[in-house]
């Protein structure tokens, strides 16, 4: 019986501690955006309302969808730096091709959407068969991208929003918004296929050891091909929510997309090296980037000090989560006990 | 940002080939040929290519289809790109450079190289402060001042407002931002309660503006640069009640204006701004000045402020711009278009197809320019340097005050 559970014990301390810290990661973050909103009153009186909250969660929307994807490739080691030219391409297609008319929108949104899994692919050939560096072949698609929708509109981006996409961007369901009810259920389906399925333990297998996971039998090239394609299809579904909500596209509506999806997935404590994380993280990093922006927003600071402290609060987060901080104090303690003694 | 400058780069070789070859074909025309060169930013919003369609409607236009030989670079957003642009151009001996200038200041050099070789350079819409360049521009006649002025007549003389900048740093943010300024400062009732940002795109000027609603839903108006189609998008998804809102030319603003509802609910204001027919205008002074019809030395020209209230709105009817009207369907432009592509005096060659697609009207001809040009105050750091500003620089041109601070 002692040996049992001398050999039992060291398994699940270490699951229970890997567990522990995204989960703290996730859970900080996450009262720490509730925090900021129920804090916010102080910025303004008319804050910390549902009407706010409702905001964040509408511009949140998008970024939440698109950093999916992109979590997915961080997840394998990669990058996908061709989001916001895919997201764009969406959009365009999204209005050219389907325009004001609900009729077409059923067949022809299918088809917008598997072209963005099929520039998504092509990455991900590029990727695992030939072998170059995500960043490089990502940023070189994402360019063909862009100047294809340049060429194809004309520098005139023309069409308006399908009627169902602004239902869903404006509209309500049951009482609710529907823009939050899709966005409830787009994650509870990211969450499980990334953490509930074999698909999902691929991914981590080939993120944590390429080696390991070709020699466990992990299919590495199609794997890798769906994850891309995956990042295509959600940067697609969110340039076409983004035309639900403004109601047109232009050629860059992507680009304010494509750091702020990488952001959201390392403030959300993924290792940028692939590997480790969980979509639940990438969520709350999200949550509270846009909650940040939101207050920042209110603050009445000049454009300068804005950007500044956004880019100070999200640097101070992410020491916080390194656990640096946590170290330096801990060693100055020590330090202060020692002389002390 | 490096995406949008390599894309226009390989976009702006590809027109070049293309530019090349319909050259190669028209050799044949025993007319002298103008070497002309469109030198554009690259923006990717709606107004730029609108422009770019109008100067190529024109080139086309007999009696210019025979006469000019017209090029055109991109030159993505950096103004190391376009003075690369500029070199090469004048190199090529062009007889004219048409441009949208990326800096008011860094283009100087290499424009005084240009027109010491005897090249034309005619500036739309954005400046550049160099003295042997022809500026051809809105931006003296005043968007920020008189769409202030309008704003607070239709509050009142109080209430609290937010302003709807455009892109930081840029010295047309900064004359629209200081003339505005200038107005409100004059009425303590007027509260700037939200000030932001957005980058004359009518998708970020909407999520702005409604994360500004989040925290001031009492707000009484909104002055907005280019981006004025989201603003009103954001006020219209919040619900509840409108407010006046002064923006710029875009064709979902104005929609806006023509929309019963909204009326109701309160909207009212004024629609002005960056007109892209000013390029049609500055390529024609041109083109009149290379051909000897006109004799003009550099100068700083102003291109009339588009007005039009919300009481003052005319649909067009499908495409044809007729009767003074001022908005069109919204089926057949998107919201960001804008809609000033027209002048009955000064460019009536262009109409709705022309500015999409920059393919000439059938059967138009080049109608000449009335005589007179209206000189363009100076404007220290944006259409010249170490000059003086007149003491009136911010005087209200097209509204007038009728409310007293």
């Amino acid at each position: 019986m002692t040996v049992e559970a001398t050999l039992e014990a060291p398994t699940d301390t270490r699951r229970a501690a890997r567990f522990s810290g995204e989960a703290l990661t996730a859970m900080g973050l996450f009262a720490l955006s509730a925090g900021m909103v129920a804090a916010s009153p102080l910025i303004s009186p008319a804050l910390g309302s549902w009407s706010q909250i409702y905001t964040i969660l509408l511009l949140v929307s998008f970024l939440l969808v698109i950093s999916f994807g992109q979590g997915l490739v961080i997840l394998t080691g990669g990058l996908d730096l061709s989001v916001g030219s895919v997201m764009m391409l969406g959009g365009v297609l999204t209005t050219t091709w389907i325009g004001g008319d609900s009729a077409t929108f059923w067949g022809v949104m299918p088809v917008v959407l598997a072209f963005g899994a099929g520039i998504g692919a092509l990455n991900g050939i590029g990727v695992a068969m030939v072998g170059i560096p995500p960043f490089i072949m990502t940023m070189g698609v994402g360019i063909v991208t862009a100047s294809l929708a340049l060429g194809y509109t004309g520098g005139t981006t023309l069409g308006a929003a399908p009627p169902p996409l602004l239902l869903l961007m404006k509209g309500d369901i049951l009482g609710a918004p529907s823009v939050i009810v899709f966005v409830l259920l787009f994650c509870l389906v990211a969450w499980t296929l990334q953490s509930r399925t074999t698909f999902g333990r691929k991914v981590y297998a080939i993120g944590s050891s390429r080696r390991a996971a070709r020699i466990a039998g992990v299919p590495i090239v199609s794997t890798t091909i769906l994850v891309y394609a995956t990042s295509g299809l959600c940067a697609t579904l969110s340039g076409a929510m983004l035309v639900g909500y403004s109601n047109g596209a232009t050629l860059r509506m992507g680009d304010p997309y494509l750091l702020p999806s990488i952001a959201a997935v390392v403030v959300g404590g993924s290792s940028i090296l692939g590997g480790s994380g969980n979509f639940v993280n990438t969520i709350c990093g999200a949550l509270f980037l846009a909650t940040l922006e939101s207050l920042i927003a209110a603050s009445g600071l000049g454009q300068g000090w804005r950007t500044i402290l956004s880019g100070l609060i999200i640097v101070g987060a992410l020491l916080v989560q390194s656990g640096w901080i946590s170290g330096v104090f801990a060693s100055v303690a020590r330090r202060v006990r020692g002389a002390g003694g | 940002m490096k995406f949008g400058k390599l894309t226009a780069a390989s976009f702006g070789l590809a027109l070049g080939l293309t530019g090349l070859l319909g050259a190669a074909s028209a050799q044949d025309a025993p007319q002298k040929k103008y070497k002309i060169y469109l030198s554009l930013s690259y923006s990717g919003n709606n107004w730029m290519s609108e422009t770019a369609n109008i100067i190529k409607a024109l080139a086309k236009t007999p009696p210019y289809d025979k006469m000019v030989e017209l090029k055109e670079v991109i030159s993505g957003t950096d103004p190391q790109a376009q003075i690369a642009a500029y070199e090469s151009m004048i190199d090529a001996k062009a007889d004219g450079v048409i441009s949208f200038p990326i800096s008011p200041t860094a283009l100087n050099r290499v424009v005084k190289r240009g027109c010491d070789r005897g090249v034309k350079f005619f500036m739309y819409d954005s400046t550049v402060t160099e003295r042997c360049a022809y500026n051809v521009s809105y931006i003296s006649a005043g968007f920020g001042e008189n769409t202030a002025q309008e704003l607070v007549n239709s509050l009142g003389g109080k209430g609290k407002i937010f302003m709807v900048r455009g892109v930081p740093g840029t010295s047309v943010d900064k004359r629209h931002y200081e003339g505005a300024m200038h107005i409100f400062s004059k009425y303590p009732g007027i509260k700037v309660v939200s000030e932001y940002y957005g980058y004359w795109d009518d998708r970020i000027a909407q999520q702005e503006t409604a994360k500004a609603l989040a925290a001031h839903p009492d707000v009484d108006g909104i002055w907005s640069e280019l981006g004025e189609a989201g603003t009103l998008n954001a006020v219209v998804d919040r619900g509840g009640k409108l407010m006046p809102i002064v923006g710029e030319n875009m064709n979902g603003f104005r929609q806006g204006f023509l929309n019963e509802d909204y009326k109701a609910r309160g909207l009212k204001g004024v629609s002005s701004g960056s007109p892209p027919a000013t390029a049609g205008y500055a390529f024609k002074l041109m083109m009149e000045i290379l051909t000897g019809k006109r004799d003009l030395e550099p100068v700083n020209i102003e291109y009339p402020l588009p007005w039009a209230r919300s009481d003052e709105m005319k649909p067009c009817q499908g495409e044809a711009i007729a009767d003074g009207c001022n908005v069109f369907d919204a089926k057949l432009v998107p919201q960001g278009f804008s809609t000033v592509i027209y002048d009955p005096a000064l460019l009536p060659e262009i109409n709705l197809q022309s500015a999409l697609t920059g393919e000439p009207v059938p059967g138009m001809t080049i109608q000449p320019l009335p005589k007179e040009i209206v000189k363009a105050a100076n404007e220290p750091g944006i259409n010249c340097n170490r000059c003086d500003p007149p003491a009136d620089l911010y005087k209200l041109t097209t509204a007038t005050a009728t409310v007293q601070p």
